[in-house]
C-alpha cells in the first residue's frame, strides 16, 4: 500500500505524461501492490518512450538543432550590432533622420527575426521546447563566457531573448498566423534585408529569414487544405 | 506481420472481451509469459496498434479501487483479428518440422 506522500510523488511524476496517458497510467498503478520504486520505474519507463517516440519525426531535430541552436549564434551578433548602433549614434550625434533611420530598420529586423524565429521553434515542436530551449541556451553560455567589449555591456548579447521569448509564448497558444500577415511579415524581412545586410553579412541574414517564409508555407498549406475540404 | 508482442497484446484483449483495458492486460500478459511486461511497452505498443487500425481504445468507467480514475479500453478490431491469425498461421505453418513442436508431420530417424 503506497502511502498519501508516495502517491504525491506518484501524481508529480506523471506529469511527465501527456494527459490522455495520465489518467489510465495512474489508475493503472493504483491497482496494482508494486513498490513506490518500481511505480516511479514504470512512469519514468512510460514518459521516456513518449518523449523518444516524438524524435522520430523531423520537425523536433528541425526546431533544436536546425533552428534554436544556429539562430542563436545569429541573433547574438544581431543584438550586438544594434546595441553597438545605438551606442554609436548616441556618442556621435549624426542627423536625426539618419540615426532615426538606421535605428528603426535594425530594431525592426532583429525585433522580427527573434520573433519569428521563437514562433516557428513552438509551433514546430511544442513537446520538445524545453530541448530547443536548451539548444537556445548553450549558445548563450557560450558567447558569454566570451564577450570582452568594454564599450558594451554582456547584455547587449540579449536584446533578442524578449522578440523571441513573446514568440516562444504565442506559438505555445497557437496564435493562428493568416496567410496575409505571413506575406507581409516575410516580405518586410525580406526588402529590409535586401536594403540593409553587408555583404560579408547577407548570408546570415538570409538564414535567419527562412522562419518567416516557413509560416508563408504552413499558411498557404492550410488555406489549401480548407478550400480542399470545402469543395469535398 | 505483427511482432511477437503485438500478437500476444492481441490475443490477450480478444480474450478478456469487455474486460480488456491496461491493467488487466498486463495481468494477463505477465501470467501467461512468466515475465514482467512494463507499462510503458503496453501503452506504447496499444497506441501502435491504434495508430495501425487493429485495436480501438476509449476511455471507460472510473472505479473506485483505481482512485476514482477512468480506465483505457481496448477492442481488437476485424483487422486486428485477421493480423492475429495470419500471425497464429505463420508461426504454426514455421513451426512443424520443429523438434519441439507437439503435432510434428515430419520425423527424424
Amino acid at each position: 500500500m503506497t502511502s498519501w506522500t508516495g502517491w504525491s510523488v506518484i501524481e508529480a511524476a506523471s506529469q511527465l505524461l501527456p494527459p490522455h496517458d495520465r489518467e489510465a497510467v495512474l489508475g493503472d498503478l493504483a491497482e496494482t501492490d508494486e513498490s513506490l520504486r518500481k511505480m516511479l520505474a514504470q512512469l519514468f519507463g512510460l514518459a521516456a518512450r513518449r518523449h523518444l517516440a516524438l524524435w522520430t519525426n523531423w520537425q523536433p531535430w528541425l526546431a533544436a538543432f536546425g533552428l534554436a541552436l544556429p539562430t542563436s549564434f545569429l541573433l547574438m551578433g544581431a543584438s550586438v550590432s544594434i546595441s553597438s548602433t545605438v551606442q554609436q549614434t548616441l556618442s556621435h550625434p549624426s542627423p536625426a533622420h539618419h540615426a532615426f533611420r538606421t535605428f528603426i530598420s535594425a530594431g525592426l529586423l532583429l525585433v522580427s527575426w527573434s520573433w519569428t524565429a521563437g514562433f516557428v521553434v513552438s509551433f514546430l515542436s511544442r513537446s520538445t521546447l524545453w530541448i530547443s530551449g536548451i539548444s537556445c541556451l548553450i549558445p548563450c553560455l557560450f558567447c558569454l563566457s566570451r564577450f570582452h567589449m568594454e564599450s558594451l555591456p554582456s547584455l547587449s548579447l540579449f536584446v533578442f531573448l524578449l522578440p523571441a521569448l513573446l514568440g516562444v509564448w504565442q506559438g505555445i497558444r497557437a496564435m493562428p498566423v493568416s496567410l496575409g500577415f505571413a506575406v507581409i511579415l516575410a516580405s518586410a524581412v525580406t526588402t529590409l534585408v535586401i536594403f540593409t545586410s553587408t555583404r560579408e553579412f547577407w548570408l546570415c541574414d538570409a538564414a535567419l529569414t527562412w522562419p518567416a517564409w516557413y509560416l508563408v508555407a504552413v499558411a498557404l498549406w492550410k488555406v489549401t487544405k480548407e478550400e480542399k475540404r470545402l469543395i469535398a | 506481420m505483427l511482432g511477437e508482442f503485438e500478437y500476444l497484446l492481441i490475443t490477450v484483449a480478444a480474450a478478456l472481451e469487455d474486460r480488456a483495458y491496461g491493467a488487466a492486460i498486463r495481468e494477463e500478459i505477465e501470467s501467461a509469459t512468466g515475465r514482467k511486461c512494463s507499462i510503458g511497452a503496453l501503452y506504447t505498443t496499444i497506441d501502435r496498434l491504434e495508430t495501425k487500425g487493429l485495436v480501438k481504445t476509449w476511455m471507460g468507467e472510473a472505479t473506485p479501487q483505481r482512485g476514482g480514475r477512468a480506465k483505457r479500453m481496448v477492442r481488437v478490431t476485424p483487422k486486428g483479428v485477421q493480423a492475429a491469425k495470419a500471425f497464429y498461421d505463420t508461426v504454426i505453418g514455421v513451426s512443424r518440422g520443429a523438434s519441439w513442436a507437439t503435432n510434428r508431420t515430419r520425423t527424424t530417424v
